[in-house]
């Protein structure tokens, strides 16, 4: 990987994600392999690649659905390889996921509230006697809660049903519900897919937001090409589950190798 | 005056998260409170004991399958199982000269423990092939009941159980029984209405949608579920218990056959799966509606005099039971719970309903 593309803050930093040599196949098929990438800290690192290119194996690799059959993945410097998911997200990793994946028949403010889970100590006698065990602590997330909500524009569907609200809401509550687990690493799996262009704009807002007053540091699996080259500070491409190019933003997009992925050979200009 | 929810203003969080916050759920709560304590002076002792105080035995019962199949999603026919291990247990205990408190802990206890150790090897797998694993636990336990005399004293016996007791008090009374499923009912309730508004509660909701969501959420889906189980065979083990201190006052294998696992299912079905309220509506429905319809009928045709053979008569209740729930359950597959919320919506906003949607 070359570093000469990272941006000059991040030099001191220490990635916050770390992964080395990552391979994952399905049987014979070799979804993702020999990946190396590093998320640096309050970095928006791109992950980009035309559909079935491995984008979400890997991500599914980092968060431990789908540990990799080689390579190490290091968060904060710490091993996590083939961590089960609920460790994985103890430890501070928040994703989003490409078809949502929300708790219907729960309200709004219930899904986003679950989203505290990995800070809170659920229990039976605390259930029990509420009003002296729990309710300080539901009290508490409950006002972290409200600052996402406010921060992403919910205030007016808290209390609805997640099922009976408009997919770019749901898409917000979603990435509401993995903010306000204080995450260190924030994988958003395609959070634009299906909006029209004000909704992406006010998301790209969003992450961005999220970055600068949460200091978040963010993947991002996208197939806009101006959000990408738009936000994020590096990116990686991959085809058929092998790195093509890697880089800043504008580079990776007039890669050639890129733009036949995409396009096809013989097409490109 | 008609709009309930005018003039309600939410100022802080803890007001919002009340166990009711709408002051019209308040006022009809506290006449129902009143209601349950002045029913044994209103009613005759046959329709207390036997009407009212096993809805209630009953409903504390369903509330708690309802926590596994309704909240956390699991579907879980062995329930009387849970409930004999607890019986047995409590009456076991009783007669060894234990208090009843202490009795009905044990048999809590034991349920739970016994439930929990099952659920570690049934919770592997999930949805049809659960509900088969847990059917093999009451058959299981039905085995053991037919074929242990120390634990049942054989399999057409019964246990008879001690006096019912609590705090050094006999209570033998037909008021003092019924206010003891009614504190167990309360209690199970109340904490039934906390578990919606705490962690817990939301994981184990979380659970039941979709587990890989929970995962990434740090949510423990495996763990959650044996938390589940057990709390669901706690409830479960203390009311198999009460049933047989307050109701039977015996203790005999047929009292947890697996009928009445499906007919617990079926009430928490009918009355909504994750339904408080709804659990209250349908154990009332399963459970007190063939007498009724029994009463009703026999009633009907002699005031008509209509020609109706026994036979047919002892038919028609059941007919009418059965349509009643497929009735119900076709205007509302969500169960009566949801029917009874729907309406209560409608008043919630009623005259000004046109200014919501």
């Amino acid at each position: 990987m070359t570093e000469d593309c990272v941006p000059k803050s991040f030099h001191q930093a220490e990635p916050v994600l770390q992964c080395t040599g990552i391979e994952r196949r399905f049987g014979g098929l070799v979804a993702v392999t020999g990946v190396d990438l590093s998320v640096y800290r309050g970095e928006i690192f791109g992950l980009v690649g035309p559909n079935g290119s491995g984008k979400t194996t890997l991500t599914n690799a980092i968060t431990g659905f789908y540990p990799p059959n080689k390579g190490t993945i290091k968060l904060d410097g710490k091993d996590i390889t083939g961590t089960a998911p609920h460790k994985v997200a103890s430890l501070g990793v928040a994703r989003t996921f490409q078809n949502l994946a929300l708790f219907n028949g729960m309200s709004v403010l219930d899904n986003i509230l679950l989203g505290r889970h990995i800070h809170m100590r659920p229990g039976v006698i605390r259930t029990a006697l509420y009003w002296w065990l729990a309710r300080r602590d539901e009290m508490r997330s409950r006002e972290i809660v409200e600052e996402v909500i406010e921060f992403l524009q919910l205030e007016s569907v808290r209390h609805e049903l997640v099922d009976g609200i408009p997919i770019g809401m749901k898409k917000r509550v979603e990435l509401a519900r993995a903010l306000v687990a204080e995450p260190r690493l924030l994988i958003l799996d395609e959070p634009m897919a299906g909006m029209n262009q004000e909704e992406k704009e006010y998301m790209a807002r969003f992450i961005l937001d999220a970055r600068a007053e949460r200091g978040v540091s963010v993947l991002l699996i996208e197939h806009s090409m101006d959000v990408i080259t738009g936000i994020c500070d590096r990116v990686l491409a991959l085809n058929y589950g092998e790195m093509i190019a890697t880089g800043k933003p504008r580079e990776v997009v007039k890669d050639q190798r890129v733009i036949e992925a995409y396009i096809g050979v013989g097409h490109a200009a | 005056m008609f709009y309930p929810l005018a003039g309600v203003r939410h100022q802080s969080y803890v007001s919002d998260s009340k166990l009711f916050p709408v002051p019209t759920d308040r006022n009809l709560l506290i006449v129902l409170t009143v209601a349950a304590i002045a029913a044994p002076f209103l009613l005759s002792s046959l329709y207390l004991n036997s009407y009212v105080q096993p809805w209630l035995i009953w409903t504390a019962l369903a509330l708690g399958l309802n926590l596994a199949t309704g909240w956390a999603g699991q579907l879980h026919l062995g329930y009387a199982a849970t409930m004999a291990v607890g019986a047995y247990a409590a009456v076991h205990a009783a007669r060894f000269g234990i208090p009843w408190e202490f009795a009905l802990l044990i048999g809590g206890l034991a349920a739970s423990l016994i439930g929990s150790l099952f659920a570690f090897a049934a919770l592997r797998v999930k949805g049809l092939y659960l509900a088969i694993v847990t059917l093999a636990m009451q058959f299981v336990m039905d085995w053991v009941l037919n074929h242990s005399p120390a634990i049942s004293g054989g399999s057409h016996a019964s246990l008879q159980s001690p006096r019912f007791a609590l705090l050094g008090q006999e209570i033998a009374s037909g008021r003092g029984l019924y206010y003891v499923a009614l504190g167990w009912c309360a209690l199970v309730t109340v904490f039934m209405m906390n578990l919606q508004r705490t962690a817990l509660g939301r994981a184990l909701v979380a659970v039941r949608e979709k587990d890989y969501a929970a995962a990434i959420l740090g949510v423990n889906s495996f763990y959650y579920k044996l938390i589940a189980f057990s709390m669901c065979s706690f409830i479960g083990g203390i009311g198999g218990a009460l049933l047989v201190a307050t109701f039977f006052f015996l203790a005999a294998p047929e009292q947890f056959s697996v009928n009445v696992s499906i007919q617990v299912l079926a009430m928490i079905i009918v009355g909504g799966l994750g339904s408080i309220i709804g659990t209250y509506f349908g154990v009332a429905l399963i459970l007190l509606m063939p007498g009724i319809a029994n009463e009703i009928i026999a009633n009907l045709t002699s005031f008509l005099g209509l020609p109706l053979g026994n036979e047919t008569l002892a038919h028609i209740p059941t007919t009418v039971y059965g349509a009643l729930i497929i009735i119900f359950l076709l205007v509302e597959p969500l169960g009566l719970g949801k029917l009874y919320a729907n309406i209560r919506d409608y008043f919630l906003v009623w005259p000004f309903d046109q200014f919501k949607k």
